[in-house]
C-alpha cells in the first residue's frame, strides 16, 4: 500500500485536480475518489451511469476490477473519468 | 537667459557612447547583460525614440500629474464612495493592487537595467525617465490602498500579495521574473515594454479608467489615467529597438522574445481583467464583453503594430484568439470556487440576468460553464455551501501558475498538455504554455509550481488549512462570495414560484 497521487479530468468538469489514492485500489475505487471532487460539485449527477478510467487520450478503459499498481500508470499522470453505461 | 528649443540640443546631449579606455567595451557592456546579441554599438546609434522629453520637461509634467492624483484623492477622501461602490468593484481594487503594486517596482528595476546596460543612448534616456515612472506607479499603488486598510483588512495585500506564497503572487511573480526581472536590456525592452506594455498594460490601463468612472471611483479613475499617461511613453522604448533587432538580422530571435512575452502576458491579462469584466463589474456599468474587449485592442490595434514592425503574428495567434471564448470563464470559476485562497472577494456575477448578458455575448455559454454553475447554485440553494468549497488543489500549470482549465459541461474540452523533461513529469494548460517552456527549459525546470511545493511536503498539515496558512491567509483576509451569497435568493425566488 502507497499513497500514490494521480490528476483527475473529469467529464464534464472545467479543471484538472489533484487525486490522492492508493496503489491497491481498483480502479472503481479510484474512480469513486475522482467523483467525489466533482460529481454534485460542478458536475450533475448521472444515478444510471458508471464512472470509467482510462489514460488521456486512451480509447480503452482499464478493467473495473484492476489495481492501480498493475496499471502502470505514472505518479501525476492525467486519467480521464468519463460517464458510460453500466 | 535664453534657452535653446529642446530640439536643437536633445540628439547632441544624448549622444552618450563613448570609447572606453580603462576597461574594455565588452566588459562594460557584456552582452549578458545587454542582449545586444553581438550586435556592434554604432548600429545601436540609429535607435530613435519617438517620444522625447528633458528632465526638466519631465520633473514638471510629473509634479502635475502626481499633485492631480493626489489632490482628487484627498478631495474624495471623506465620500462615501468606497462604502457605496458595489462590492465587486471593492474586490477588482483589490485584486489590481495586490497583483500589480509591487510588480512596479520590480518593472523600476528592469528599466534600471535598460538604463545602466541599454546599448543605444536613446534607450538609456527613455530608461531613466521609465525607472522614475515605475517607482512613481509603486508608490502611488501602494499608497492608495493603504487609506482603505482600517476599512477593510484585505487592502493590506496591496503591499502583502508579493511576500507571501500565495498562488496567484506566485504566478505573478512568475511570470514577471521571467519578463523582465531576470532578462537583458534589449530583451526588457522587447518583452516589457513592446509586449507586455504596448500590447497589455497601456490598453488595459485605459479600459480600467474608464470602468472606475463609470463606476463612479474618480479616484482610481485618476490614479490609473496618471498612470497610463507614463505607460504610452516609456512603452515606445521597444519599437526602436526591435527595429535595430530587425535590420541586423536578428527577426527571428526579435520573435522568439515577442511570441513568448505576448503568451506570458495573456495568461495574465485573462485572469486579471476578464473575470473583473465579465463578472465582477456590475451589469449595469458594462460597456463591453472582454472578448470585445480584446478583439478591438489586442487584435485590432496590436496586430497593426506587429506587423508595422516587420514581425509576423505569433505562431499560436489563432490559438490565442480562440481563448478569448472561454479561458477566462473557467478562470472565473476557479477563483470563485477557490476563494478562501484569494485576497479578494470574488463576485460570482451569475445572477440570472447576467447569464443572460454571459449567453448573448458568449453564445453557448449556459451549455457549457452554465452547466457547472447548475451544480453549484442547487448546492447553495439547498443550503450545501460546504459542497460549493474546495477539498483538493486544482493542477496548476508549471509555465502560468494558474490552474489548469478549460471548458466544462457540453463543451467539455479540458486537457493537459504534460512534457516529461528530464525524468520529471510537467504539466501545462495549453500547447501555447508548453512551447515556451521548450524554447528554454533549463531556465523553467528548476521551479516548483504550488502542487510540486504540496507534494514534496513543503505545506503542513498537507490539507486546505495548511495551504492556506503556507500561502500567509490570516482569517479575515481570506476571500469570500462577494455579495455574502445575496444573489443566490433571485434563484431561490425562481425555483418558490415553480412550485
Amino acid at each position: 500500500m502507497a499513497l500514490f497521487p494521480v490528476i483527475s479530468n473529469f467529464q464534464e468538469d472545467f479543471v484538472l485536480l489533484l487525486l490522492p489514492v492508493d496503489t491497491e485500489n481498483t480502479m472503481d475505487e479510484v474512480a469513486a475518489a475522482a467523483a467525489h471532487h466533482s460529481v454534485g460539485t460542478r458536475v450533475a449527477p448521472r444515478p444510471d451511469k458508471i464512472v470509467r478510467v482510462r489514460r488521456q487520450g486512451a480509447s480503452d478503459f482499464f478493467p473495473r476490477d484492476q489495481r492501480l499498481a498493475e496499471t502502470g500508470v505514472r505518479p501525476m499522470e492525467t486519467l480521464e473519468f468519463i460517464f458510460c453505461d453500466a | 537667459m535664453a534657452l535653446l528649443d529642446r530640439s536643437e540640443w536633445y540628439d547632441i546631449a544624448r549622444t552618450t557612447n563613448w570609447t572606453p579606455t580603462w576597461v574594455s567595451d565588452a566588459d562594460l557592456f557584456p552582452d549578458v547583460m545587454t542582449g545586444a546579441q553581438g550586435i556592434p554599438a554604432e548600429k545601436w546609434e540609429v535607435y530613435d525614440e519617438p517620444y522625447k522629453t528633458s528632465f526638466p520637461e519631465y520633473v514638471s509634467v510629473q509634479r502635475e500629474k502626481d499633485a492631480g492624483a493626489y489632490s482628487i484623492k484627498a478631495a474624495l477622501q471623506r465620500s462615501r464612495i468606497f462604502e457605496d461602490a458595489d462590492p465587486g468593484w471593492r474586490s477588482i481594487l483589490k485584486s489590481h493592487y495586490g497583483a500589480i503594486a509591487l510588480g512596479e517596482y520590480a518593472a523600476m528595476s528592469a528599466e534600471a537595467r535598460m538604463a545602466r546596460f541599454g546599448r543605444a543612448p536613446g534607450m538609456r534616456n527613455m530608461a531613466t525617465f521609465g525607472m522614475m515612472d515605475e517607482n512613481r506607479h509603486a508608490q502611488l499603488q501602494l499608497f492608495f490602498p493603504h487609506e482603505y486598510c482600517p476599512k477593510d483588512r484585505q487592502f493590506d495585500w496591496g503591499h502583502k500579495a508579493y511576500h507571501t506564497n500565495e498562488w496567484a503572487a506566485i504566478a505573478a511573480r512568475h511570470a514577471f521574473d521571467d519578463l523582465f526581472m531576470a532578462r537583458s536590456a534589449t530583451e526588457i525592452a522587447v518583452m516589457l515594454t513592446f509586449a507586455f506594455e504596448t500590447g497589455f498594460t497601456n490598453m488595459q490601463f485605459l479600459g480600467l479608467a474608464a470602468d472606475a468612472a463609470e463606476a463612479g471611483d474618480y479616484t482610481f479613475a485618476s490614479l490609473i489615467s496618471s498612470i497610463q499617461t507614463d505607460e504610452s511613453r516609456h512603452a515606445q522604448i521597444g519599437g526602436p529597438a526591435l527595429q535595430v533587432l530587425i535590420a541586423n538580422g536578428r527577426k527571428a530571435e526579435a520573435q522568439k522574445l515577442v511570441d513568448i512575452a505576448i503568451a506570458r502576458a495573456w495568461r495574465i491579462f485573462c485572469i486579471l481583467t476578464g473575470p473583473s469584466m465579465d463578472y465582477n463589474t456590475p451589469l449595469e456599468h458594462r460597456k463591453q464583453s472582454f472578448k470585445e474587449f480584446m478583439l478591438e485592442w489586442i487584435v485590432g490595434q496590436f496586430e497593426r503594430s506587429l506587423i508595422d514592425l516587420g514581425l509576423d503574428l505569433p505562431w499560436y495567434w489563432d490559438k490565442m484568439i480562440a481563448e478569448f471564448d472561454y479561458q477566462h470563464h473557467a478562470y472565473q470559476m476557479g477563483l470563485w470556487f477557490w476563494r478562501p485562497t484569494l485576497w479578494w472577494n470574488p463576485a460570482a456575477g451569475v445572477t440570472p440576468e447576467c447569464r443572460d448578458w454571459l449567453e448573448e455575448k458568449y453564445p453557448g455559454w449556459n451549455d457549457t460553464f452554465g452547466k457547472a454553475w447548475d451544480v453549484i447554485i442547487d448546492n447553495l440553494v439547498e443550503g450545501r455551501t460546504e459542497r460549493t468549497l474546495p477539498e483538493t488543489l486544482p493542477i496548476v500549470c508549471n509555465m502560468s501558475q494558474i490552474p489548469i482549465c478549460a471548458i466544462p459541461g457540453n463543451g467539455w474540452n479540458v486537457k493537459d498538455w504534460p512534457l516529461e523533461y528530464e525524468g520529471r513529469l510537467y504539466h501545462f494548460n495549453s500547447e501555447i504554455d508548453r512551447w515556451v517552456f521548450e524554447q528554454e527549459p533549463e531556465r523553467y525546470r528548476g521551479h516548483m509550481s504550488l502542487v510540486d511545493r504540496f507534494l514534496a511536503g513543503h505545506i503542513l498539515p498537507p490539507d486546505l488549512g495548511g495551504a492556506l496558512a503556507y500561502m500567509s491567509l490570516q482569517p479575515g483576509e481570506m476571500g469570500d462570495d462577494a455579495h455574502g451569497y445575496a444573489w443566490v435568493d433571485a434563484y431561490r425566488d425562481i425555483r418558490r414560484a415553480a412550485e
